[in-house]
């Protein structure tokens, strides 16, 4: 259970993020009819007051109080629906998490098709993460996960990053206003960059006078780091952004809206409480790392084992960078069948100091009237040469 | 399970709160509507322009009121819900990793190459799979181009593998035909499952086709000798042709698991042949790394709190040992039992006179040890762990 434990952080928080940011909504909604309601009550209030006041002031009064009530009534209900969806979806995923272990006891290995919807899982949040967004898609419909991932949250961003490749900033800014607390609590400068690379856009097309407009309007309030900032786009202002010898030729490189996309990437994965690095890179770094051994690296192929992961070609490379796995007791696996040398089948030496199972030498000596020969170097020996060895 | 457990606890508390609340809501709302609805209509049988009444106007007054109340309390009634959502928040946060990038080796798979590398074993992973779509949806996401030559195996062995699996014989014997020296080789019985198989859909049939089972039956003389008692047994069966082989002893030649099996042993063959795993190289390496991740990060955090982050800093080797179990095992590992170190080409293994093995390293810090004097072949010593005495040159490297 403690791969649950260490690995699905991100499968019951996200949908949570999305839970409190459908409760703040509803707050707002309510708030809303609420002070309506309030400020029709305080108009009442004055009304009433009138001596005059008929019979039919009075009906109409009424009523329209029965269509705020009615009104607040309605949109509370559908607020509270819309948070029970999103509580529904953590159930989803809870519920399946609870699945891992629906056969077997409580620390064993999860079932088989448990471990390769995991797999899928981890794949698509890979695949969104590095923007592969149609095989995301694809995966997730094959394998019947898509509410077990997060896709919406990335589809939504996907919107906002091909809009932002475009130059348009509107969805990003919109996204910027509707999280403002928590990104300025994440000291985000995603809208300070956002409103840079605008106002580079307004002195790129020479509409000079719309950038100090712009620039009044946004930058007389930034933090007193970002003071120099503005100071350098300030000074753009003063050179022909056309020609070649423009000091701040940098600042108009396009290129810069991809480092922006990557930045607005980045704090949505720290607003979601997402790691900077996927699960799957983890995992499988953590993977190949317990399964790294010397031997996959020794040049003679034939040491390598085709069934080793870290022994495949791609992995072996990938691997590199990795640590190997620790090893403090022996641990002998017979390189012809692949079963584990222990008290059952004993590891035994040949003459030339090669060391294999006792059943595989065996088998191998039935087979060939007492001979065995060695897969390594090809000698051939008679088993009665073969001698024990004790591995402690 | 008990961090599940414990979420799903506090989720079930939020939506009874949620439920209760809502009820609440509904229900003031509605008393409330009834009662200035009722009023209402009750005033409307008035006249329309009459001057209302002092009395209507205290009615009114405290609808009034009693509207302000009701804004205040359904208003609160919704606040008062955060405090469950942000405990559910929270619980998540505890009772589950929020944060492995201690674990992390920065920068292990970045760069353009590497990435390129991962792509392509996601890509094979999924070609094994038979999920060719989308093996073809990455491989231009990512722009890999994987060659034709590098697919073609897989698609090849998912063909004949879902024709197996369609009780579909034709292909896997062809293939089982054009492979035949190399399956002997690896004295493979897959051919001879496969005709086994063949011969027994022809008994099935029953009597009808007795002539074509007699015919089938000499095609599987070359493999007699291999496996005499499988055949006995098919042959075995004709005695029942007449009855209906599947009311008889025989009746096991039907079991649906030999298909099953049939598709596992082609499998294996096939990747044997292919210079594949069989089990995909992917799976393997994240199924490990769940198994390896929580030990290593546990041993992180302890570490990271004692203080001693800076003792093991070498990112050669992990600071745990974690066993994944037998199946996870493809080389042998040995690890002197005296120095608690894995052996190496510097400091071999070496099997003493008596068959215990130890370290080079240890086996000459012994000889120094015992002798004090330089040291020679023939330099004697005692095995750490039986009284046997020798000399160096008893002792010899072996190979795992």
């Amino acid at each position: 259970m403690a791969d649950v434990r260490t690995l699905e952080h991100s499968t019951l928080k996200v949908p949570y993020e999305l839970l409190n940011k459908q409760f703040r909504a509803s707050q707002k909604v309510i708030d809303r009819e609420v002070s309506k309601l309030t400020s029709s009550a305080g108009d009442l209030e004055k009304k009433i007051q009138d001596s005059a006041l008929t019979v039919s002031d009075v009906t109409s009064a009424l009523s329209s109080m029965v269509d705020n009530l009615s009104m607040l009534k309605r949109k509370a209900e559908e607020s509270i629906q819309e948070e029970l969806g999103a509580t529904r979806v953590i159930k989803r995923r809870l519920e399946h998490l609870q699945e891992r272990d629906a056969y077997g006891a409580k620390d064993g290995p999860p079932t088989l098709t448990w471990q390769k919807s995991r797999l899928d899982r981890m794949l698509v949040e890979y695949f969104l993460r590095a923007g592969y967004y149609n095989s995301a898609l694809k995966l997730a419909q094959h394998s019947g996960i898509e509410d077990l991932t997060n896709i919406q949250l990335f589809m939504l961003s996907k919107e906002i990053e091909d809009c932002l490749t475009k130059g348009d900033t509107k969805p990003c800014l919109n996204w910027c206003t509707d999280n403002r607390s928590k990104l300025r609590k994440m000291k985000s400068t995603l809208e300070f960059n956002i409103r840079k690379h605008e106002f580079i856009e307004m002195v790129r097309e020479d509409k000079r006078l719309d950038a100090i407009k712009h620039s009044r309007k946004y930058f007389s309030s930034v933090e007193p780091n970002q003071v120099a900032d503005v100071q350098r786009l300030m000074g753009m202002l003063a050179f022909n952004s056309k020609s070649p010898d423009c000091p701040y030729s940098e600042l108009l490189n396009s290129q810069n809206w991809q480092v922006l996309v990557l930045q607005f990437r980045q704090e949505n994965f720290k607003l979601h409480q997402l790691n900077s690095t996927s699960v799957f890179t983890a995992t499988l770094q953590a993977g190949l790392s317990a399964l790294k051994t010397p031997h996959c690296y020794k040049d003679d192929v034939n040491i390598r084992n085709p069934d080793c992961p870290v022994c495949s070609t791609n992995m072996n490379e990938l691997a590199h960078a990795l640590p190997f796995a620790h090893c403090s007791n022996s641990k002998l696996v017979c390189s012809i069948t692949g079963f584990a040398m222990n008290e059952h089948n004993p590891p035994m030496m040949l003459p030339n100091g090669r060391i294999y199972g006792m059943q595989a030498l065996e088998n191998m000596a039935e087979d060939n009237e007492g001979r065995v020969v060695c897969p390594k170097t090809r000698e051939i020996f008679h088993v009665d040469d073969l001698e024990k060895v004790f591995v402690m | 399970m008990d961090s599940c457990y414990a979420v799903d606890k506090e989720l079930e508390k939020l939506c009874d709160k949620y439920k209760s609340a809502n009820e609440r809501m509904q229900q003031t709302l509605d008393d409330f509507i009834t009662s200035v609805q009722g009023y209402a209509n009750e005033i409307n049988q008035k006249p329309h322009n009459e001057i209302v009444s002092e009395a209507v106007k205290t009615t009114i007054t405290d609808f009034i009121e009693r509207a302000k109340a009701t804004n205040i309390s359904v208003g609160n009634a919704h606040k008062d819900l955060h405090g469950s959502v942000s405990k559910l928040g929270k619980t998540i946060d505890r009772n589950f990793t929020t944060d492995f990038s201690a674990v992390i080796t920065e920068g292990a798979f970045d760069g353009e190459w590497k990435q390129r590398l991962l792509n392509e074993v996601i890509c094979e992973h999924f070609l094994r799979q038979g999920m060719l779509d989308i093996a073809e949806s990455l491989n231009e996401d990512a722009h890999l181009q994987l060659p034709h030559v590098r697919k073609e195996p897989f698609l090849e062995l998912h063909r004949i593998l879902e024709s197996l699996r369609q009780h579909i014989l034709d292909p896997a014997l062809q293939w089982a035909e054009q492979n035949r020296e190399e399956l002997n080789r690896r004295k493979s019985p897959l051919e001879f499952k496969l005709h086994r198989l063949r011969f027994i859909e022809l008994i099935k049939c029953g009597a009808i086709k007795q002539r074509e089972v007699l015919d089938y039956a000499r095609k599987l003389a070359p493999f007699a000798e291999e496996h005499t008692k499988d055949m006995q047994l098919l042959m075995g069966s004709l005695l029942y042709l007449h009855e209906g082989v599947q009311n008889s002893t025989y009746s096991f030649l039907f079991e649906e698991s030999s298909w099953v099996d049939i598709c596992d042993i082609f499998t294996r063959d096939a990747c044997g042949l292919l210079g594949l795993s069989v089990e995909s190289p992917l799976s393997v390496g994240i199924n490990a790394g769940c198994k390896a991740l929580p030990p290593l990060l546990s041993i992180r955090q302890v570490m990271q709190s004692r203080q001693v982050a800076g003792v093991w800093s070498s990112k050669e080797e992990l600071p745990v040992e974690i066993d994944l179990g037998q199946e996870y095992r493809y080389h042998s590992i040995f690890a002197c039992p005296i120095l608690r170190q894995q052996s190496s080409e510097q400091n071999p293994p070496m099997r003493l006179m008596c068959g215990h093995v130890i370290s080079k390293d240890a086996l000459q810090k012994l000889i120094v040890g015992n002798s004090n004097r330089l040291i020679s072949s023939y330099s004697r010593f005692k095995c750490p762990y039986c009284p046997v005495e020798m000399t160096t040159i008893d002792a010899r490297q072996i190979y795992f």
